[in-house]
């Protein structure tokens, strides 16, 4: 018994998967394969987030001068160089958020983990997954999920399987590591279309067959079962939409890789500097247009030396001194990765002569700000992709939703949702 | 047999005892905090005035529905973070407000635990980790790495199925794995009958240390002569010049002699027999003139019974030039996958101390992956052989997973760490550290599996799984495909529509060119990740609960109590409906946990219930805690586990985990703890000399390790725990937002001073009254779990490193009193008064077994089932066994 084409159809039709041809003439695609006349580039939206959060008293620039004319605070000096091109957002927070070891569960969703009567855990969708339902559209991948190598827990992200979650608040997988990410992005399938088209289909039948099984399960179980074998449904959902795309994209070339594959067994400082070069190869090629990376800070911390704990080191008001330092040189390590890719982003090229950085939004931060204060999540903006105003130390009452800031850089990005997770409304000082 | 009726007498008056408990249950504020409600709130979140729209006069203190919820959270919130009352507004009292917001978390907590409550539904979920490599493993008897499908959990165990969830990444990570398993469960068979055995005499070392020496004394010789001959050609007039400016450039002897050939008339190391093969000769020759670790080779060579084996020493050389640190043998790569037996004939010294007498052996010694450490008791005269069973998989495929190694224990865990010792015994003897032990010969032996019987996945096929063979006519392949399905689906067949699809795909790979074991293997990965077997289905259509059938209640038993499947045994009791009978149950539940496959169950269920994955959370500070060595942790973790592996085995009472006057421990702890009497080479019951702190949880190393960073004992830690595991008085979560202590940073403070800065601030007041106590209480353990009287602090210059001149010492004073409880003047008696709450132990325990194996979250409405756990194993001391057959027994294991 072979799958008929029209099961599938209906089954594809059936699900809420969106199924994109990917738009050959799409000017992403065109960069990279053609030698077509450049349009405007695309937008992209990148969050970038650091579990433990940052040194209080010298990451934030002092609330009294805000404006363009603030004073940088030291654990930004490595950042001086960009100092008019990102913004930095004060009193920002997730109202519901009371983990204070959660530094990404709920960064870009802002749910609340009790929500649900019956339950006790609770996500939502997050805002890079809200960009890439419609970013994601014309891309190899819809968006792209990093980790770090190390395990999240001890760099305080708090649960869940990247910072992405889906849009029934379920986590979503990401690579853990450069390799692993270079890989999915770069790796070069060189066997002849008709043999790819048959593993296609070989696939798709293993889906089928499990699908078979899956719905004959089905039968018989109650709500809440049913609720959860749904999760199996959509895994396998979320595949058939991953391998329509695959099948849209065979033969089109997969882009060279403008960097060489990275070592094996990077770590901290140096892990984090090559996701970089990854990210910025991941945009250059147009292989995704939303991007995350749930950095690795235990490791960053050993990487220059440092031998305190990272819980431990977030901790640092109650003895101060060692933890205290290696805090700050957090901070500075962690700015100066960050100066770094934002030079990067500069010097990269668009089709039509701007700047990548033009183009991007990123956002830099985490639900931690130090210890387990959740308030005053440390916020910095930068790139020109959502059009806010950079340069500023913005102070926003104290207690906006951080979600406002999200709506603002989805705004911006031209996708235009009503609300997302707690949001009020966007930031008005962030509108240049 | 009258356990049924003694369960149901406990049932009933449980239900009676619990009515009360119920009622404190609830999610209520206490009606003595209206006061400082009314006087602190109301005046501007009231009637009149709600600034920041919030009106709090109208918020029930009985917390029912999320909204109210969310406002008390709020409430907390902002008090904890010293935001509400404002600072110019009028103050509560100290007091008043720590109670408030100690009440005000804990009811919060209840509150969460009832809206969240599940009313008792137990969600389908599917295997864990866990249970799916050892379903795997019952299956098709091989054990595969599961450690890239993601970890379960996030908050509670691993067996709650409403926090186990599904993705598509995690779908390809089963397709992976279920055709790894295949592939692994194939070569096993292939390999069923063969046998290998590899003999190495360990004096094999002696002559290469030998001729190392040799050539250490040559070239030390020769690389004098050429130095001389340097300096004489230096010392000429004519090169006073040339000689200077190199000396000037030059950083000591043998820089400048790396210059030879700028100095006319010094002689090419080459022609002194140093080539550094295209580098600078100079540096072969600067460096054979140190002949570096000389003396320690030679003492070596001097040692008796040379000629008959091979000394594990420090490391010396690099390994690739000489290595006397430990001894590697490979696994000749055409070795199959089986299982294997390691014998290592080994004696110790005359003179070997008794901390220098254990053995480690593990894989890859770059890495040291320690798999097992043995205390020696053998001599050079009368070696004793130790057997070491290994499991080479299709994972041990490269050299960096099948070298083994033995190594003495600790000698070189890091380079850091052996520097440190080989240091330490150059200063003392002028030599290194002495050689204690001796290793004879060592032996690896693979044990063919061809006389066991097949594992039942592999049985239930019955078809040829090579290519010799000719390929399965159809029929045949469709009736393997089934039964193997029914096999993997523990006992259910699945629609015949299923198997037709399997037997389609088997035939697309068939035509792609995949011979019939490859195009097999991967069907068979199919069924691996089909929700069939991915699932533990209790299907109920219409949403109601319902007792289970006998084959559903086998494998509730089952992955209860092995994390595994049913075997055959139980299954047929099962389809039978034998099982449903209580003393047919209660039998199979004594049989189950006799079985080794319980060991899973215990190590888990124990690993999360006490919350042990803190002990791999830090490494230990070496240079603080020099005996806290790789060998010694992995024991202090042992204790844990082997503790509660021997309360199960003897059924014993639950009291021995807050005190006893045995432990179960091994040679290495016995000799970390000083304690005499371990005869055996694994864990074993000793009895404890008078006096002695260990004995219980709260004694052990492994423990008082996780109550520290490995550096600095942490009392909240440790008080904290205390509270969660052993007295059922588990303090809120760490709230979020307080505002931290900072005066006291940098002050060279006792640990205690320190501390008492939170009974300062009512938020921190509220749950540290609570918590410190009793960390207090354990302070005479340190970070690595010794016992100590003492301890100091220094305080960190302005470099970040500690200044001696400030370092301060006091004498660690552990009394203190519980809050609102008994005081205790020392450790002692800390432990007896936790040991004498034993009941609310075992309340932990039981909601913790409930929530284990029932995949739930337990709720206020599992009190009376709580409560007749405890009171029947009540009857026994507290006999673990007891707690599970009555869980095992109730009404709530028995529905889904």
């Amino acid at each position: 018994m072979s799958t008929s084409p029209i099961r599938r159809r209906h089954f594809l039709q059936s699900s809420t998967a969106l199924i994109a041809l990917p738009a050959l003439e799409s000017l992403g695609f065109r960069r990279f394969a053609s030698a077509a006349a450049p349009a405007a580039p695309p937008k992209r939206l990148v969050f970038l987030g650091f579990g433990w959060g940052i040194t209080t008293e010298s990451w934030f620039p002092d609330i009294k001068q805000p404006g363009a004319g603030y004073t940088l605070p030291e654990g930004l000096k490595p950042l001086a160089r960009h100092k008019a091109d990102f913004t930095v957002v004060q009193g920002l927070w997730n109202k519901y958020s009371n983990d204070g070891h959660w530094g990404s569960t709920m960064w870009l969703t802002g749910a609340n983990r009790f929500g649900e009567p019956g339950q006790n855990f609770h996500n939502s969708i997050s805002a890079d997954q809200v960009a890439a339902a419609k970013l994601g559209l014309d891309t190899r991948f819809a968006s792209l999920q990093l980790n770090g190598s190390e395990n999240a827990e001890s760099s305080g992200h708090g649960p869940g399987l990247s910072m992405a979650w889906d849009v029934s608040g379920k986590p979503i997988g990401g690579h853990k590591g450069p390799v692993e990410a270079y890989h999915r992005l770069f790796s070069k399938d060189t066997t002849p279309i008709e043999q790819q088209r048959a593993m296609l289909a070989q696939k798709r039948s293993v889906l089928d067959t499990v699908m078979e099984n899956a719905r004959a399960m089905q039968r018989g179980l109650g709500k809440t079962d049913k609720g959860k074998l749904e999760e199996y449904f959509q895994g396998i959902r979320d595949i058939e939409t991953r391998l329509s795309k695959d099948e849209q994209w065979i033969g089109v070339p997969q882009p060279k890789a403008p960097i060489p594959e990275p070592a094996a067994g990077l770590a901290g400082k140096e892990e984090i500097k090559i996701m970089y070069d990854i990210m910025l190869a991941a945009m250059q090629t147009d292989s995704t247009r939303v991007l995350t990376y749930r950095q690795p800070v235990s490791t960053l911390l050993t990487s220059i030396g440092i031998k305190v704990a990272p819980h431990d080191m977030s901790h640092y008001h109650s003895t101060m001194g060692e933890k205290l330092e290696a805090s700050k040189q957090r901070d500075l390590t962690q700015s100066d990765l960050l100066a770094g890719f934002i030079d990067k982003l500069k010097a990269t090229k668009e089709a039509d002569g701007s700047r990548l950085f033009d183009h991007v939004a990123l956002a830099y931060g985490s639900n931690i700000r130090t210890e387990h204060s959740l308030d005053n999540c440390p916020t910095l903006l930068t790139g020109g992709g959502a059009g806010i105003k950079l340069g500023h130390n913005v102070v926003a009452p104290k207690d906006t939703p951080l979600c406002n800031a999200w709506l603002t850089l989805l705004h911006g990005i031209g996708v235009n949702v009503e609300r997302h997770g707690d949001s009020s409304g966007v930031l008005k000082e962030l509108i240049a | 047999m009258n356990r049924p009726s003694l369960l149901l007498a406990s049932l009933l008056s449980a239900y009676a005892s619990c009515h009360a408990a119920e009622e404190q249950s609830h999610a209520v504020m206490g009606q003595r905090h209206r006061a400082l409600f009314q006087e602190t709130c109301v005046s501007c979140h009231g009637p009149e005035k709600q600034k920041g729209k919030f009106r709090v006069d109208n918020l029930p203190f009985e917390i029912k529905d999320l909204e109210t919820a969310e406002k008390w959270q709020k409430v907390l919130n902002q008090m904890n973070s010293g935001d509400m009352p404002p600072e110019d507004e009028k103050q509560p009292a100290k007091e008043a407000k720590a109670d408030f917001l100690d009440d005000l978390a804990n009811v919060m907590v209840a509150a969460r635990r009832t809206l969240g409550d599940q009313n008792g539904v137990i969600t389908m979920r599917r295997l864990n980790r866990r249970e799916y490599k050892n379903t795997l493993r019952e299956l098709l008897g091989v054990d595969v790495n599961v450690s890239d499908l993601p970890a379960d959990g996030g908050g509670g165990f691993d067996t709650v199925g409403a926090n186990l969830f599904m993705s598509a990444n995690q779908f390809e990570q089963y397709q992976l794995i279920g055709r790894e398993a295949m592939e692994e469960a194939f070569a096993w068979q292939a390999a069923a009958g063969v046998e290998k055995r590899l003999h190495y005499e360990a004096e094999t070392t002696t002559p290469i240390v030998k001729k190392f020496v040799d050539y250490q004394i040559d070239a030390q010789k020769r690389a004098q002569n050429w130095v001389k001959a340097v300096e004489e050609a230096a010392a000429k007039p004519e090169n006073k010049d040339i000689v200077a400016k190199i000396r000037k450039e030059s950083k000591n002897d043998s820089i400048f002699r790396r210059e030879w050939a700028r100095i006319p008339g010094a002689p090419n190391p080459r022609s002194f027999g140093f080539d550094k093969k295209g580098e600078n000769d100079a540096d072969l020759a600067n460096d054979s003139l140190g002949a570096g670790w000389l003396k320690y080779h030679q003492y070596y060579m001097a040692q008796p019974a040379v000629d008959k084996g091979a000394y594990l020493g420090t490391q010396t050389r690099h390994p690739a030039e000489l290595n006397v640190n430990y001894i590697e043998l490979l696994v000749p790569f055409d070795w199959p996958v089986g299982e294997y037996v390691v014998r290592v004939s080994v004696g110790a010294t005359k003179d070997a101390p008794p901390e220098r007498r254990f053995l480690d052996f593990g894989i890859y010694a770059r890495t040291g992956r320690v798999m097992a450490t043995h205390e020696i008791t053998g001599t050079i005269e009368k070696p004793q052989v130790i057997e070491i069973p290994l499991t080479l998989t299709r994972s041990n495929m490269t050299r960096e997973n099948r070298l083994l190694f033995v190594r003495e224990k600790g000698s070189w865990d890091t380079n850091e760490e052996g520097g440190r010792k080989r240091a330490e015994a150059v200063k003392r003897n002028g030599i290194g550290p002495e050689l204690t032990l001796w290793v004879d010969w060592i032996e690896v032996e693979r044990v063919p599996n061809a006389a066991k019987p097949k594992p039942p996945g592999i049985a239930a096929l019955g078809i040829p799984l090579d290519d010799k063979s000719p390929a399965p006519a159809t029929p045949e392949l469709r009736a393997a495909l089934e039964r193997f399905a029914t096999e993997a689906f523990r006992g259910t067949t699945p629609p015949a529509d299923y198997i037709d699809r399997l037997l389609s795909l088997y035939e697309v790979r068939r035509k792609a060119g995949d011979k019939p074991s490859a195009a097999l293997k991967e069907t068979l990965a199919v069924v691996l990740s089909s929700p069939m077997f991915l699932y533990l289905a209790e299907p109920t259509a219409d949403e109601k609960h319902r007792p289970l059938t006998g084959m559903e209640l086998a494998t509730r038993l089952s992955y209860f109590l092995w994390s595994a499947p049913p075997d055959a045994a139980l299954r047929d009791l099962g389809k039978r409906g034998e099982l449903m009978k209580p003393e047919v149950l209660a039998a199979q539940t004594e049989r189950l946990l006799n079985d080794p496959r319980s060991e899973d169950f215990l190590q888990a269920f124990t690993h999360q219930w006490l919350g042990l994955d803190r002990i791999d959370f830090f490494e230990v500070n070496r240079t603080l805690y020099p005996r806290f060595d790789t060998g010694t942790k992995v024991a202090a973790k042992g204790e844990i586990h082997e503790t509660m592996a021997h309360i199960m085995r003897k059924n014993a009472s639950l009291r021995d985990l807050l005190k006893s006057d045995y432990v179960v421990i091994n040679r290495v702890l016995a000799h970390y703890y000083g304690i005499p009497g371990v005869k055996g080479d694994g864990y074993e019951k000793v009895p404890l000399p008078k006096g002695s702190p260990r004995g219980g949880l709260l004694g052990m190393a492994g423990i008082n390790f996780m109550g520290g960073n490995g550096e600095r004992t942490s009392p909240v830690e440790r008080g904290a725990w205390v509270l969660r595991k052993l007295l059922h008085d588990p303090p809120p979560p760490a709230p979020a937002n307080v505002p931290a202590i900072t005066r006291l940073a940098g002050k060279v403070l006792t640990t205690h001073e320190r501390l008492l800065a939170h009974q300062e601030d009512p938020q921190c007041t509220s749950c540290h009254r609570k918590i410190d106590p009793v960390g207090f209480g354990l302070e005479n353990f340190d970070a690595a779990g010794q016992w100590r009287t003492e301890d100091s602090y220094m305080a960190i210059d302005a470099n970040g490193k500690p200044d001696p001149k400030s370092k301060k010492t006091w004498t660690i004073e552990a009394a203190a009193a519980l809050y609102k409880g008994p005081a205790f003047k020392d450790y002692f008696e800390l432990r007896d008064i936790v040991a004498s709450k034993s009941d609310a132990f075992a309340r932990g325990f039981s909601e913790a077994l409930i929530e284990f194996a029932l995949g739930r979250p337990t709720g206020f409405r599992d009190e009376p089932l709580v409560t007749g756990m405890v009171q029947q194993a009540g009857k026994k001391d507290l006999a673990i066994r007891e707690f599970i057959q009555a869980l095992v027994a109730s009404q709530e294991f028995h529905t889904k």
